[in-house]
């Protein structure tokens, strides 16, 4: 194995792990705040980024809808299935054994694949259209040297504007109940925030998270059923539990970990070791679970 | 029941511990805690709640390795000794919260109780060899004397989950005698109960007592019940043995009845 | 008997006599169920004419049924996940494929060394769930399942490269029939080990141990080892199962042993009732029918649902009927299949025909000691 790297292919690569970890850190900080809602893994969240862009889909060529109004009705499919999820299957199961609850969202994103394999027998594969669609603009911006379509960019604006968002949520009065529901339920219930309103806001913010994180990573490029989850969700968790299952911060900076850790794989020097980007995300989430479980940036609780 | 008998010769030290002490994060739970039982006296541990009984209790049955300090059992140091294997030396120990296998019955629970009693290899269980099914209903017949013996044959089908809290801990209670312990370690098994349950359930620890030749510590709040059956009397607070002696002296110790908060110790609950 | 079957009332432990035409119509229920099992899928007294891929199917129903014991010891007994089953059944395969063809021996011989080896991978499973419990442990099996199927089943000198492993059936059951029964035979002998198991201490052990720990550990029980013999016993019965369907297919390779096959696995134990055997035995067949098409050819319902508008064809059908009996059977029916089978078991040995709703998951709370 030749170690010679060359400086613009490192570049090339270490830029799209960061944005493609941006994707991941939307996924990663979707399941942590439904961990600290209803202390569940939910296996369901890269689903609801898959509806999402079935929702966009079906409204641009269904419906003939223009792209901006397309990509809203495929966040609101993402909302629906999220606030259906958590009121048909999250709110009955509440003191069910988590581990149940981590099979009933496996069921949740697994009818999803299979109702987006029912609509799409005939023809699986399908093309979804970046947001920006014109040929010249591609690879307009290139930082060091490496070009970055706009697709790519809209992404990493995507990320620090629901960064900033979520920041400030989470300083505002809804936030901090939030906050406190996932910490301390009962105390919460005491001094009168709802904890099942809590849930329902927590689910739908988780929802168009991933709703959103689907739209951005399948624009330009293909896709089919279970797309979100075959290709986003374990690298979400991995970013998740490496931020620290209970750290918002510690998901988003999981995710370009994990996105750049991913990138690495991919370089042409690994090119002998099979699926070694594959692998590479797998070595970081075994690690983390056998040697320091509670992540890297846990807060202490 | 008046007193218990006298013992034919000296006491021998069943239960010890050395020196127990046991840190959690800046809390110091247990401080050079020095109690011992002799075979076959009941002895009572008494305290404020958080003084540490039930920690103490974890210690001496090997829920919690103790930060300095030592447990013997029959002179053993068996300090570093896995829960299960003590209950094999003879300890057997309730729990505040009952400790049952709620989804399953009543029977079930007491023929699981005697696992160390099943006197087969737990894969020839697996294939059925002849042994197993005569030890099984052997196993299933002492579940159900047991359960006779403690008025809840009736309950042998039923599912443990939703049972009355009463009869919950006479449930627990069976299960621990199903274990063939030498040693009761009862954590409050009195909660709950009014002053004539209080009074039956001494009556019925003074009966298992004769009838298992059992040892028995108890942890509880009501201190009449405690102050009557007892040979011996601890009281705890702070993670410090306060005091200890005859139940009557302790009960009238000026500083335990502080630790009560000024309270007349017989009204304490 | 069903492990869960408690919910009985006082109406149902009334004497109470089926009368004549009770008995008849019970033996013939019987019968008919018997007839179903083991003559129909192999012709023999039956006035249907099957063909071999019927009865591979019907092996495959088996073979599911064996995997989802598997599942049940794990899920249901110890009480932990497994989102990488398919991992511990594809081991049994290739091992059984490897022996037999490789090694030259016997199929029986391999069969049982299958079992063997999944034991062991089930027990290091095992050994490593003492350390990383909960949901944590169920993202290690996640990525075993997919790691195993990406590496180990790639290695050529054992599993064959992408052509796969050649796995030919026994002497003396080369059929598609004969090696329908011999998959029963397997069945018959995982439910007797199953039965066992349940009735015996190792069985009390694992139940206690999975709701309540410190509870089972001062009854004398040794939680880790329990724990680790629980997983090895799940590994066994997947070995098997493996072994069953790498002759079944007579050529074993990697392909089918990803994510979704675990997560069908799941699907199935779950649908058909935890800790309820023969709930999980109809639960897995049925699902396993479903899968391959059978179910709905036999009920004549396939071209129904794959007409206009509805346009549900039958390889997309158990993608959208698993995950919501799932869902329905977690929210609504938490016995599953096994309700089903324990009112017609209790039916059928002469009492009334009750469906009892069985009780929700009793909330695992470990006594705070």
């Amino acid at each position: 194995m030749v170690l010679a790297i060359t400086l613009s292919e490192l570049s090339r690569v270490l830029v799209l792990g960061v944005i493609n970890g941006a994707i991941y850190s939307l996924i990663a900080i979707g399941l942590v705040l439904v961990y600290k809602a209803s202390g569940v893994f939910n296996f369901a969240q890269g689903e609801f980024g898959t509806i999402a862009i079935y929702g966009s889909y079906i409204s641009i060529t269904t419906f003939n809808l223009p792209y901006g109004v397309a990509l809203v009705v495929g966040l609101l499919a993402a909302l629906s299935m999220g606030l259906l999820t958590e009121r048909l299957v999250i709110r009955p199961l509440f003191d069910a054994p988590r581990v149940t609850l981590l099979v009933a969202t496996a069921g949740v994103a697994l009818l999803a694949i299979g109702v987006e394999f029912w609509r799409t027998a005939n023809d699986p594969l399908k093309f979804f259209s970046s947001i920006v669609n014109s040929p010249s603009s591609l690879d307009r911006v290139s930082p060091f040297g490496v070009a970055v379509s706009d697709q790519r960019l809209i992404t990493l604006g995507v990320l620090i504007v629901a960064a900033v968002l979520l920041f400030l949520f989470f300083r505002s009065p809804l936030g901090l109940a939030v906050l406190a529901a996932s910490q301390e339920p009962v105390a919460s219930e005491l001094v009168g925030v709802s904890v099942r309103r809590i849930s329902t806001i927590t689910w739908g913010l988780a929802a168009l998270l991933g709703g959103a994180a689907g739209l951005l990573y399948a624009g330009g490029s293909q896709f089919s059923p279970g797309l979100i989850t075959a290709a986003v969700l374990i690298p979400g968790f991995t970013a998740a539990i490496v931020g620290g299952i209970t750290s918002l911060p510690g998901a988003a900076a999981g995710g370009i970990l994990v996105g750049v850790l991913q990138a690495l794989g991919s370089l042409s020097t690994f090119d002998s070791i099979k699926g070694a980007s594959f692998v590479s995300v797998f070595i970081v989430l075994l690690a983390v679970l056998l040697i320091r479980p509670q992540g890297l940036f846990a807060s202490r609780s | 029941m008046s007193a218990p008998e006298p013992m034919p010769a000296a006491p021998t030290a069943l239960l010890q511990t050395h020196d127990v002490s046991i840190r959690f994060g800046g809390v110091q739970a247990l401080r050079d805690v020095n109690i011992q039982i002799n075979e076959w006296e009941i002895v009572g541990i008494i305290g404020p709640n958080g003084a540490g009984k039930t920690t103490l209790f974890n210690c001496i049955t090997g829920f919690y390795a103790p930060t300095s300090g030592r447990v013997h059992y029959r002179g053993k140091d068996v300090t570093d000794l896995p829960v299960h294997q003590r209950t094999n030396l003879g300890m057997g120990r309730t729990f505040q919260n009952v400790g049952l296998v709620k989804s399953s019955t009543a029977g079930e629970n007491l023929k699981t109780a005697q696992h160390l009693e099943v006197d087969y290899d737990p894969i020839a269980g697996i294939f059925g060899s002849p042994r197993t099914f005569e030890v099984e209903q052997h196993t299933t017949d002492r579940a159900r004397a047991i359960l006779d013996l403690m008025g809840l044959a009736h309950l042998e089908s039923t599912r443990v989950q939703g049972l009355p809290y009463g009869v919950l801990k006479r449930l627990e209670l069976a299960a621990v005698l199903a274990t063939d312990p030498d040693v009761l370690l009862l954590d409050e098994p009195g909660s709950g109960m009014g002053p004539e349950e209080a009074e039956e359930l001494g009556d019925l620890l003074l009966k298992l007592r004769e009838e298992f030749e059992l040892t028995i510590v108890m942890i509880d709040h009501h201190v009449p019940l405690v102050t009557r059956i007892s040979d011996y009397m601890y009281c705890l607070n702070f993670g410090e043995v306060l005091t200890e002696g005859l139940p009557d002296d302790v009960r009238r110790h000026p500083e335990v009845v502080r630790a009560y908060l000024g309270d007349d110790p017989d009204e304490v609950h | 008997m069903a492990v869960d079957d408690k919910e009985l009332t006082p109406r149902d432990t009334e004497a109470f006599t089926p009368t004549t035409a009770g008995r008849v119509g019970r033996a013939g229920a019987a019968a008919l169920i018997a007839w179903l099992v083991l003559c129909y899928p192999t012709n023999i007294l039956s006035p249907f004419t099957v063909g071999g891929v019927e009865a591979n199917a019907a092996s495959e129903a088996i073979i599911f049924a064996v995997i989802g014991l598997s599942l049940n010891v794990l899920i249901g007994y110890v009480g932990t996940i497994s989102l990488g089953h398919q991992a511990f059944v594809g081991i049994g395969a290739f091992t059984s494929a490897y022996v037999v063809t490789e090694m030259r021996q016997e199929f029986f011989i391999a069969a049982l060394i299958a079992a063997l080896v999944g034991a062991a991978q089930a027990a290091l499973l095992g050994a490593v769930s003492l350390r990383v419990t909960g949901l944590y442990f169920g993202l290690i099996t996640l990525s075993y399942g997919i790691m195993t199927q990406e590496s180990i089943f790639q290695i050529e000198s054992l599993t064959g490269g992408t052509a796969g492993q050649p796995a030919p059936r026994p002497i003396g059951f080369e059929s598609d029939f004969r090696y329908y029964y011999l998959c029963l035979i397997v069945l018959a002998l995982v439910v007797f080990l199953d039965w066992r198991l349940i009735a015996s201490k190792g069985g009390r052990a694992l139940l206690a141990l999975r709701e309540n720990p410190r509870v089972a550990a001062t009854w004398g029980i040794n939680v880790k080892a329990y724990t680790v013999l629980g997983f090895a016993i799940s590994g066994l019965f997947a070995g098997l199962g493996g072994a069953l369907l790498a002759h079944r297919d007579t050529n074993v390779v990697a392909n089918p042993f990803g994510l979704n096959l675990a997560l069908v696995f799941i699907l199935m134990t779950v649908i058909g009732g935890l800790r309820n055997r023969a709930g999980v035995v109809v639960g897995a067949a049925f699902f396993a029918l479903l899968r391959n098409g059978e179910l709905l050819e036999i009920l004549h319902v396939d071209s129904l649902f794959a007409r206009d508008p509805i346009n549900l064809t039958a390889e997309v059908m158990p993608l959208v009927l698993g995950p919501i009996l799932l869902l329905l059977t977690i929210t609504l029916f938490p016995g599953g299949f096994g309700q089903l089978t324990n009112a017609v078991g209790r039916w059928l040995r002469g009492g009334r025909f009750r469906f009892v709703k069985a009780d929700k998951e009793v909330q695992i709370t470990d006594v705070r000691a």
